[in-house]
Parts: C-alpha cells; sequence; structure tokens
C-alpha cells in the first residue's frame, strides 16, 4: 500500500472517528440542556398555577396556558412529589401527536386537592437535535471529501518529485552518464534525498569506470608483452638445433600465449559491449550469414563426421556485422566442440528464433551458471568465455537466450 | 627491401627486426615518434611498421606527415587496440594495413610482402619461386607448366609459406592465418596437417621440389632453396 493511502486511511479513522464521538456528546449535551431549560418553564408554569389559584381562589382556565396543556384532576393523594416526565403532547392546532414534556403536582383549593398535569410540546428540541445531527454529518461528508481531495491532488502533487525520483532510480544504468533531475521539488527531505542518490550514483560510477579503466588498461597493456613473447617463440623455433623436448616446452607455450591473448580479447571486447561502445549497425540476413558460417566450418563439421540439419528461414536484424559474426561464431563452434564423433546438429532459423542444439555429453548442464564467466567443463580448452560473450550480445539486443536439454540435445534458444 | 620499425618495445622490435632481416632485407627501427620523424626526414623506407600507442604521441602524426609530405611508404598499422575505430581512422590516412598485438612474425612478414606486392601493383602479376608460378589474380598455380587445383585454403597456404620462405612457421600461426583468430582451432591442428599433406601430395605430382618440412611437430618449414 502507498504512504499515502496509508497516510489516508489513519485520518480517515481519526476524523471520522471524533467526528462521532463528538456527534454523541453534541446530541447528550443539547439533549440535556433542552430538558433542563422545559423543566425550569414547567416549574415556572407550575408557581403561576400556584399564584393564580391563591390569588384567584378558583383553577384557571385552559386558555390561559397559551400552547401549554394543563389538566386539574381532583384526586385524594396528599402528598405527590413534583416530578417530570416525557408524554406525548397533543398539538392543539395540527391536532398531531408530537413528544413532549410534562410536570405533575399537587395543588390545594378550597380544601380539596387537585393534581395538576402540564405538559409542552418538545418539538423545538427535536429540531435542534436534528439539525445538529444533520450539520455534523455534512461535516463529516465534507471533511472526507476534502481529505479524499487533498490526498488526489495536493499529496500526490507533493509526493511527485518522490516518485520521479524513485523512477529513475529504477531506470539507473552504470554506464550511462545522466544525472538525476528533481522536479520541482522544494521539500527538503526530497532534495536531500536526491543530493544523497546523485552522491551515490556518482560514487558508484565512479568506482565503475575505474574499474573498467583497469581492465581495459590491464588487457591492452596486456597485449604488447604477449606479442613479445610469441614473437621470441616464433624466433626461438627457428634455431632447428634445439633437442625435441624444447619444442614440445615451446609448443605449451605457445598454446598458452594464444589463449592468453584470446582471453584478453574478450574481455576487452565484453568490456565494450557493457559499455555500449559498440557502433555500426546494418540490416544483416542472418539465414545467409548462417549458411556462411556453416561452410566456414565445414571441416570441423566433417572431422566430427557430425550431421547437420538446417532449416533456415530469412531473418533480418539490425546490427553490428562484427558482433552478430562473433555470437554465430560462437554458438555454432560451442555446438560442434562440444559434439561427439557421429553426432548431430540442428540449426533452426525463423522469424522469431534461433536455435541451435546439438548432441554432446548425455547430461544436462546447469542452467544457471551456464553463461557465467570461466564456467567450463574441465575437458574444455576454450576461455570459458565464449558462452558469456554470447549471453551479452544477446542481452546487448535484447533478446532472450535460454538453454535447455531434452531428448540428449543441448538447445540454445534466442528469442528475437 | 628497406623496412622501418617504430615500436617502443624494445623485444618486439629486436624480434622484428632480426626475422626480417634474415633475406638480405635492411630494417631500421626506432622506439619513438620523434626519432622516427627525423629518419623519416631523411630517408626513403619501402615499408614502415608502426606501434599507434607511443611514448611521445601517437602513431598517426606519422601517417599526416607521410600523407602531406606525398611519401610513398607502405604502412601497416601494429596496435594493441583492436578497435574498429583507430582501424577506419587508420586506414583512412594512409595506412595499408592493420594488426593487432599479439601477431606472429610470419604472420607480419605476409602481409608486408602482400602490401609491397599491392604497392609495386605486381599483385595482378605473376609470382614466380623456382619451378611454381602462381598467377596472382586468377588465382592459379602451375608447378613446371602443370596446373594444379588447389583448395582455397591450399592457395592462401601456399602464399604464406613462399612469403616466409625459409622459416619454421609454427602450427598456431598457420591456423591463426588459414582461419582468423575468431575460430579459436584450439590444439586441433590435424587440419592444418591434412591440407599440408595434400598440398605437398599435389606439388610432387607435378614434379615439383619437395618443399614442406615438418618441424618437430611444432610446425613446419617451406625450405628456400
Amino acid at each position: 500500500m502507498k504512504l499515502a493511502a496509508h497516510y489516508n486511511r489513519t485520518n480517515i479513522l481519526i476524523t471520522v472517528t471524533l467526528l462521532i464521538i463528538g456527534a454523541a456528546i453534541y446530541f447528550f449535551a443539547i439533549n440535556y440542556i433542552a430538558r433542563k431549560q422545559l423543566d425550569r418553564d414547567l416549574s415556572e408554569e407550575i408557581e403561576e398555577v400556584e399564584d393564580y389559584v391563591n390569588t384567584n381562589n378558583k383553577l384557571p382556565k385552559q386558555v390561559d396556558f397559551d400552547e401549554d396543556q394543563t389538566v386539574f384532576t381532583k384526586t385524594d393523594q396528599k402528598n405527590l412529589e413534583t416530578r417530570f416526565f416525557d408524554t406525548t403532547y397533543i398539538n392543539p392546532k395540527e391536532k398531531k401527536a408530537e413528544p413532549g414534556r410534562a410536570i405533575e403536582s399537587i395543588i390545594r383549593l378550597n380544601g380539596s386537592d387537585y393534581k395538576v398535569i402540564i405538559s409542552v410540546s418538545r418539538e423545538s428540541t427535536e429540531y435542534l437535535l436534528q439539525f445538529v445531527g444533520v450539520i455534523t454529518l455534512s461535516l463529516m461528508a465534507g471533511l472526507l471529501l476534502i481529505l479524499f481531495l487533498a490526498n488526489r491532488y495536493f499529496l500526490n502533487g507533493l509526493w511527485k518529485p518522490f516518485y520521479d525520483l524513485l523512477q529513475q532510480i529504477k531506470l539507473f544504468n552504470i554506464s550511462e552518464e545522466k544525472n538525476f533531475k528533481l522536479s520541482g521539488g522544494q521539500v527538503s527531505e526530497f532534495i536531500e534525498l536526491s543530493a544523497a542518490v546523485e552522491s551515490m550514483s556518482a560514487r558508484v560510477r565512479n568506482d565503475y569506470r575505474n574499474l573498467k579503466d583497469l581492465t581495459d588498461n590491464a588487457s591492452h597493456e596486456m597485449l604488447t608483452p604477449l606479442a613479445v613473447i610469441t614473437s621470441k617463440l616464433d624466433i626461438l623455433i627457428q634455431n632447428e638445433t634445439l633437442p625435441l623436448e624444447i619444442y614440445e616446452q615451446i609448443e605449451d607455450i605457445y598454446a598458452a600465449t594464444g589463449k592468453l591473448s584470446r582471453l584478453n580479447q574478450t574481455l576487452l571486447l565484453l568490456t565494450k559491449i557493457e559499455n555500449n561502445m559498440i557502433n555500426g549497425s546494418e540490416t544483416i540476413d542472418l539465414s545467409v550469414l548462417l549458411a556462411d558460417k556453416i561452410k566456414q566450418f565445414n571441416e570441423l563439421i566433417l572431422a566430427k563426421r557430425i550431421s547437420v540439419n538446417e532449416r533456415l528461414s530469412a531473418k533480418d536484424v539490425f546490427a553490428s556485422k562484427y558482433l552478430i559474426d562473433i555470437l554465430l561464431n560462437n554458438l555454432i563452434s560451442n555446438a560442434i566442440w562440444h559434439n561427439k564423433d557421429d553426432g548431430e546438429l540442428v540449426i533452426i532459423l525463423n522469424e522469431r528464433e534461433l536455435i541451435f542444439q546439438n548432441t554432446g555429453t548425455p547430461v544436462a548442464l546447469n542452467k544457471d551458471t551456464i553463461f557465467e564467466r570461466f564456467k567450463k567443463d574441465s575437458k574444455s580448452e576454450g576461455t570459458g568465455l565464449g558462452l558469456t560473450l554470447v549471453e551479452n550480445i544477446c542481452k546487448f539486443y535484447a533478446w532472450e537466450i535460454n538453454y535447455d536439454f531434452k531428448d540428449e540435445l543441448h538447445s540454445f534458444k534466442i528469442n528475437f | 627491401m628497406k623496412l622501418l620499425i617504430i615500436e617502443d618495445e624494445q623485444g618486439l622490435r629486436e624480434n622484428i627486426t632480426t626475422y626480417f632481416s634474415d633475406d638480405g632485407n635492411i630494417c631500421e627501427s626506432c622506439r619513438d615518434l620523434n626519432s622516427a620523424m627525423g629518419k623519416l626526414a631523411m630517408y626513403e623506407y619501402d615499408c614502415i611498421l608502426l606501434d599507434i600507442g607511443l611514448p611521445d604521441g601517437d602513431g598517426f602524426t606519422i601517417l599526416e606527415y607521410l600523407r602531406a609530405k606525398m611519401k610513398n611508404e607502405s604502412v601497416i598499422i601494429i596496435s594493441a587496440r583492436n578497435s574498429l575505430d583507430d582501424k577506419l581512422r587508420g586506414l583512412d590516412i594512409g595506412a595499408d594495413d592493420y594488426l593487432t598485438k599479439p601477431f606472429h612474425l610470419a604472420e607480419l612478414k605476409a602481409r608486408v610482402v602482400a602490401v609491397l606486392r599491392r604497392k609495386m601493383g605486381s599483385n595482378k602479376g605473376l609470382l614466380v619461386f623456382n619451378e611454381i608460378s602462381i598467377d596472382l589474380q586468377g588465382r592459379t598455380v602451375t608447378v613446371n607448366d602443370t596446373a594444379i587445383i588447389l583448395t582455397r585454403k591450399e592457395y592462401e597456404m601456399l602464399l604464406y609459406f613462399i612469403a616466409n620462405k625459409g622459416k619454421v612457421i609454427s602450427k598456431m600461426a598457420l591456423a591463426e592465418h588459414l582461419w582468423g583468430d575468431e575460430m579459436d582451432m584450439h590444439s586441433h591442428f590435424d587440419f592444418i596437417y591434412t591440407h599440408i599433406k595434400n598440398l605437398r601430395k599435389k606439388i610432387l605430382e607435378a614434379n615439383g621440389k619437395d618443399y614442406l618440412q615438418s618441424v618437430y611437430g611444432i610446425g613446419y618449414k617451406f625450405i628456400s632453396a
């Protein structure tokens, strides 16, 4: 749940509770005050009646009591406590029953006791209560509406720089030189956050650049000594008087040097791809290029007596010829080197995918680590970077590559 | 031929000099931009081997100088930078070839020979080596006036051997020349043996001399005599 929603929920919960408690207090307070007022009025009425009886020595007529209704009943009760009670008041004009309040008391006239009940309408009090109720309800509705609108427009607006920043952080690409931009933020927390993110990314980028430069420089610097070793060996073998064992040693050095230089080239290429330093794209028909490649590898295919089953339909990609060359080279040579004699190689190309399937060791390789750097089986003579390179090239063009093992076939599938 | 090697790495400079000097070529070398400029101002060369990364500047300066002075030297760049941009830039301002370090001396020699051949305009003519003559344009080979049919690999191999005649060429260097380094031949050199065997047989069948020698399993030599 979003922060705004959390905030909203708490806010509304507290407001509504407060409003309900307030309404209840209002209700009881107004009720109490109104009742007290009525009771006081009724007491005064009784006193008036007593005064009237004492001065005129007769019971007052109904007319004298305005809207109040007075009933005199002769009674034998001597001690009747004066009491107030709720009753039904019949409005004489409208002949309508209304809630009422009444007082009961005893009046002594000419030696006999009369029970007098005066009742008044409580209509106005009820009105007041209803009025207060309506006001409270509309206040509640208004408040909710305002909160809703505030969240919708004001709060969202307030949080906008935050979400913008978040989006930028999500899109953060370490090799891209792009600064974070805080959109119209005057909120100090956001400014602080933005500054922190900015300095963090700058630090990360700097570290990354240093590392990248190191790889780049190291790889380059290694090439010259490698060239020296290679040329020394080339000179050394011109001397044909060396004992045979020395030649064997030299051959091993050649192999190691060759491998080292391939490793170096691949590492350099990987750095280049990871840094988007590949330029010069063109439209390439993969089927044509693939057919060429298969021809190129024909010797190896024949040597292992591998039967090749190619089902290629035209597929144009817009990419660097150089990278696609490397991609196909690696996939094909991978499928040949790791194949067994008299094995099988299936190459399928269509509009959506490119699939390489080959026989080989009858055990599935580890899907999770197969594309990792320097992961290779102990028998492999490769650099351990071939499939990493393949994966990186695919990633560079946003293609998806998967490894699968089914029916004795190792399968690499690229989804365009 | 007269060569100028501009390379700051002493070991490499010496090796190139050793390898090229054998056939009576004249090799001069220098280790930085300044001395190279001095030599170029005074002497003429057939071919210049130019390292791009020099201690006192980059080798492109030399190319620009040669172009400005309308000098005729062929230039082969030898660089540790395998970048397409550098390659294009170099070729654009007058380099004839671009070789990435590390390289085999045999490969360098073959490139130099090819570049010089192109410069002389003899790349369209006939390359004659004893009884073997190669029509460079038609890519056909005759031995003692008998035409022999070579596959593309055998043809390339023959040219490579002739350029490096009298030298022991490692299998590694041959493999890289024939298949390129991206094809990763590892230690599977049986293919080379097959090609060598076929080439040798074809020359012998046309009554050619047995030029190809295996050297201690490490490589092959095309004897010059």
